[in-house]
This record gives C-alpha cells, structure tokens and sequence, in this order.
C-alpha cells in the first residue's frame, strides 16, 4: 500500500505540472472553434458545440496570418540555412585548415559575440539598419538573424568537426579533393548530424524573435507572426475566438517540428545555452 | 598533399563572409554603442560629448530605478520560486522509470514557442471577463481580477507567464545532469536505508549544484534583458508597475522624439548590471563549494 502510494505520487505531482502547461492550449483550441465571445463566456470549460472552422478561414484570409506566416516561414529558413553554411564554411577553415594560429585568433574572436547578450546591440543596429538604408524591408531582420546566430553556430560546429578523424580528409585528399572539394563532399555530410542541430535552433530563434521584427519592419505586408500576431491582436481586441485562431496557427507548425525533432530540439536549444 | 589544406585563398573564401556579418553586426554596433552612450544624439546630425550625463540621468529618474526594481523581482522570482520547483520537478522525472520521455517532452514545449504568442495566450488566459481563469475562481465565488490592469496584481501575473515559459526548458537541463549520476550510488544509499527525501538532499542535489548554478546564472542573464513579454502582455503598465530595464530603454529611445544616446547609455547599464550580478554570484557560489570539500 505505502510502496503503490510512493510509486503513483511523483507521477500525481507531475501530470499536475503537465496539466499546467497543457491546458492553456486547450482552452485555446476550444476557444477558436467557438461562436463568439458569448459562447466562451458562457461555457468557458465545455467543447464547442458547434465545431466554427470559418474562424480559421477569417484569420487566414482577412486578419493576413498568411502573409505573416510566409514571411516568418522564408526568413527563418533563408536566414537559418545561410547562417548554416556560413558557420560550416567557416568552422572548416578554423578547425582542419593549416592556418593554426590565425585561426585560435579568429575563433576567440568570434567568441567575443557570446558575450554579449542580443538586446544589448539593439539600439546601435537599429542604426546601422537605418545607415544601410535597408529598414523595412526583410534585409533588416535577415541579416541580423544570420549574424547574430553565427558565434554559437561556429562553436557548435568546430567542436564537432574537431573530432572527424584526420585519416578520413588525408585519404581525400590523396584522391586528388581540392579544400573546397573535401569540405562540401566529405565533411560537410560527416557533420551533418551538427548542422541539423543548429539550424534548428536558428529557425526556431528567428522564428520567435519579437523585439527587432516589431522595430526594424512597419509595414504590415512585411511583419512576421510574432509581430504580425500583437498587432492583430491589437486590431480584434475584442473577437477572442479569432485571436485564439491567430495562436493556433502560429503554434502548431512549431508544434508540428517539435514532434518530429524533440530529441534534436532539446540537445540543440540546451547546448546552445548552457555553453553561452 | 598538405598544401591543399594550405590555400590562403579558400580560407579567406570560408572565414571572410562570417566575419564581415559578424564584424557588422557584432563589433561596430559595440563600438558604436559604447561611443554613442556618451553624447546626446538624437538622430539628428548634431550632437555633442556629454560625458556621463546620460547614466546620471538615468539613476536620477525614478521610472528607472522603479525599473531596476522590477529586474530584481524577475530575479528574486527565479530563485526563490522557480529554481527550487524546478529542482524538485527534475528529480521527480529523473526518480521514476515510465513515462520520462513524455514528461520530458510535454514540460519543455513553451520554451520552444515565442514569447509574443505566450503573451497573447496567457493575455487571453488573464482576461477579465471571459478569461478561463476568472471563470475558474467564479467557481469559488472569487470576484473577477483585473490581472494585468491591476497595479497589484500585473507584475505577479507576468512573472507567472515568465515562469510558465521558461520553468520546462531548466527542468530539461537539470535532468540531463541527474540522469548522468551513476546509478549505483542512489541504489547503494537506498539499500543502506536513506528515504526517498534524503537520497535527494544528501546524494542528488549535491551533485548536480555545478549545473543548479549555471541556471542561476541564466536566470539572473534572462531576468536582466526581459522585455519582449512585457511589451507584449503590459507595456510596463499600468502606471509603469510591470517597467523592467529593457522596456524603458525601448520606450526612450524608440518613441516619438528617439533619443538614441540615452538609450545606448541604458543598455550598457543592463550589460553592467548582468556582468556584476553573475560574477558576484559566481564569487560566493566558488567560495561555498571550497568550503563543502572539507
């Protein structure tokens, strides 16, 4: 009795936890298939009763989650990709390259930019957006997404290439690879495991990223989902069912990538921050 | 054969476009905060040096020192409240043997989500009349609470929200660490008899304080730049009770007359701020662990 009681309270205590962190969705998924603000006051806790999918269509066509969702989609990709192989391109020369101590130079340096945490740059790239002469448009938000993932993405990625065996890219080289050869045909899929890793965590980062897309982009065809979303909250603040719509929408690809990659999501964000 | 390893031209072809972003996006911007702190621009052309007038009128200002306070409930917060949940929610995944990998999972989902949508969404949550929580408390005949329009209830309930966000991702970090602990030490205390309880005091949470620090650490670094989700839930409201560090900056240097030299001048204080709070907390915590090995 008290062994069965031991065993089923850590279990008690945290599905409390997950309820925690479950329900919220819930109520938000309940509350976008809901009528209108009435039925959710009047049955906060119940299913809808008639399933109001023309919410989805609303948000999506008239609220512009569509636009949103595409350019938060294109810019997380472009700016994770290119941050990916400029780090790749970049961890190769530094780690297996013969250029020892330019290299550990160069790697402290762009070690520098992990200490500096982002917000702190904020106002200083703001005019440097503007001195380009590229605020409000995407250039704003992808470079600085692609810069700002470079110094942790470099460190990931050496680390990993540091321990590919030297015999492999001498036995390249022999078969008459040139650098660039040997980098894109032999080490580059030997780290792929690394670079999946990373891009993950630079697609999620500008993904979610608010404070720059909210400054450096005003017009509204250029907004991202999280910028997108608080100013269509902003504009329905009262039509909570299609609030609750714009949410699900900008949660479940997240969700959807998060089902398929858990293992590769969580090593990913943890190293990222702990070696920060 | 190594000459092909040699070829200055392919790594300046792999190292210089890294550089060249980071050099503009990291290293001017750094520089030119630093410059730009001391002087009164505005965007406009002219300006002047003003040595440290921008950090003495910061500190003057009592919207910022209420600021600062703010950064230090967020603080406060994390360690009194967060971190000892988050210690004993990781040594309940790390003690049971079905269902890790769910529980695992399940708890680090908001941290993967942006803060703005977790603002929305607990935003709905708060919402006074048809928010699921204050239907909730109407259950018990609790009136309904203006939780984010109340002066105060508002910073509790961002704090909260900050909570709910980030608790599951520390959770994940800690349990790495007590899933690396040899199993045999927690079996061998448990044939000597320890109870559940001590086992956890005595053998767990000593071996896993190197990374119980590190997320101190995060938490004071997070605590000191939080403002995306007071931007999106209260914009420091009301009446500047939920202003932390970050938002005033942004509110000053952002708004209608921008005052850029101000601004640069209050991120370098909240750099300062983070740096001083880490290492003094480093200097105590490496003082206490010499003195637990004798």
């Amino acid at each position: 009795m008290a062994t069965a009681i031991k065993r089923t309270l850590p279990h008690f205590l945290l599905l409390v936890y997950v309820a925690i962190i479950l329900v919220p969705f819930v109520f938000v998924v309940f509350s976008s298939l809901k009528e209108s603000n009435i039925e959710i006051a009047e049955h906060p806790f119940s299913f809808p009763t008639k399933l109001y999918f023309e919410n989805y269509v609303e948000a999506w066509v008239k609220a512009k989650i569509s636009v949103y969702f595409f350019n938060s989609v294109y810019l997380a990709f472009s700016s994770a990709i290119v941050g990916v192989l400029l780090s790749a391109g970049t961890a190769f020369a530094l780690t297996r390259m013969r250029f020892i101590g330019m290299s550990k130079l160069l790697y402290q340096f762009v070690l520098i930019g992990m200490l500096i945490p982002g917000n702190v740059l904020f106002i200083a790239q703001y005019l440097l957006v503007m001195k380009l002469g590229i605020l409000n448009t995407h250039w704003a938000l992808f470079l600085p997404y692609t810069a700002g993932a470079l110094p942790i993405s470099v460190l990931l990625i050496a680390a990993f290439m540091k321990s590919i065996p030297s015999e492999l890219e001498e036995a390249s080289i022999v078969d008459g690879l040139s650098s660039i050869g040997l980098f894109a045909r032999i080490i580059l899929p030997v780290t792929l495991p690394a670079l999946v890793t990373v891009f993950i965590v630079n697609f999620l980062g500008s993904w979610n990223e608010y404070l720059l897309a909210n400054f450096f982009i005003s017009k509204d065809a250029l907004r991202t989902l999280p910028t997108g979303m608080v100013g269509f909250r902003d504009a329905f603040q009262t039509k909570y069912t299609l609030i609750c719509t714009g949410i699900v929408f900008s949660v479940t690809p997240v969700l959807i990538l998060y089902a398929f990659l858990q293992e590769k999501i969580i090593e990913g964000i943890t190293a990222g921050s702990v070696k920060g | 054969m190594r000459s092909t390893l040699r070829n200055p031209a392919v790594y300046i072809l792999f190292v210089a476009p890294t550089l060249l972003l980071y050099c503009l996006f990291f290293i001017y911007p750094m520089l030119t905060s630093s410059y730009y702190a001391f002087t009164d621009w505005n965007g406009l052309n002219v300006y002047k040096w003003v040595g440290l007038d921008n950090f003495i009128r910061a500190f003057e200002d009592p919207d910022f020192r209420s600021a600062i306070v703010n950064n230090f409930y967020f603080i406060l917060f994390s360690i009194f409240i967060q971190v000892p949940l988050i210690v004993f929610l990781a040594i309940m995944i790390g003690s049971i043997k079905r269902f890790q990998g769910f529980y695992k999972t399940t708890v680090f989902i908001p941290s993967i989500l942006s803060t703005s949508v977790i603002g929305i969404l607990w935003g709905f949550i708060y919402q006074p009349e048809i928010g699921p929580l204050n239907k909730f408390l109407g259950l018990f005949k609790i009136e309904p609470i203006y939780w984010l329009a109340d002066m105060k209830w508002a910073l509790l309930a961002v704090l909260i929200t900050n909570a709910w966000q980030w608790m599951g991702f520390y959770i994940v970090l800690i349990l790495a660490a007590i899933l690396a602990i040899p199993k045999e030490l927690s079996e061998a205390a448990e044939i000597d008899g320890a109870s559940g309880w001590k086992r956890a005091t005595r053998i767990t949470v000593p071996l896993i304080r190197p990374i119980i620090s590190v997320v101190v650490m995060l938490s004071i670094a997070g605590a000191m730049r939080v403002v995306d989700i007071i931007l999106v839930m209260t914009k420091g409201g009301p009446v500047g009770s939920t202003e932390v560090m970050a938002s005033y900056l942004v509110k000053r240097a952002m708004g209608v007359n921008p005052s850029y030299g101000f601004g640069t001048a209050i991120s370098i204080i909240i750099f300062a701020f983070a740096l001083i709070l880490t290492a003094l907390y480093q200097g105590i915590f490496g003082r206490n662990r010499e003195g637990a090995e004798y």
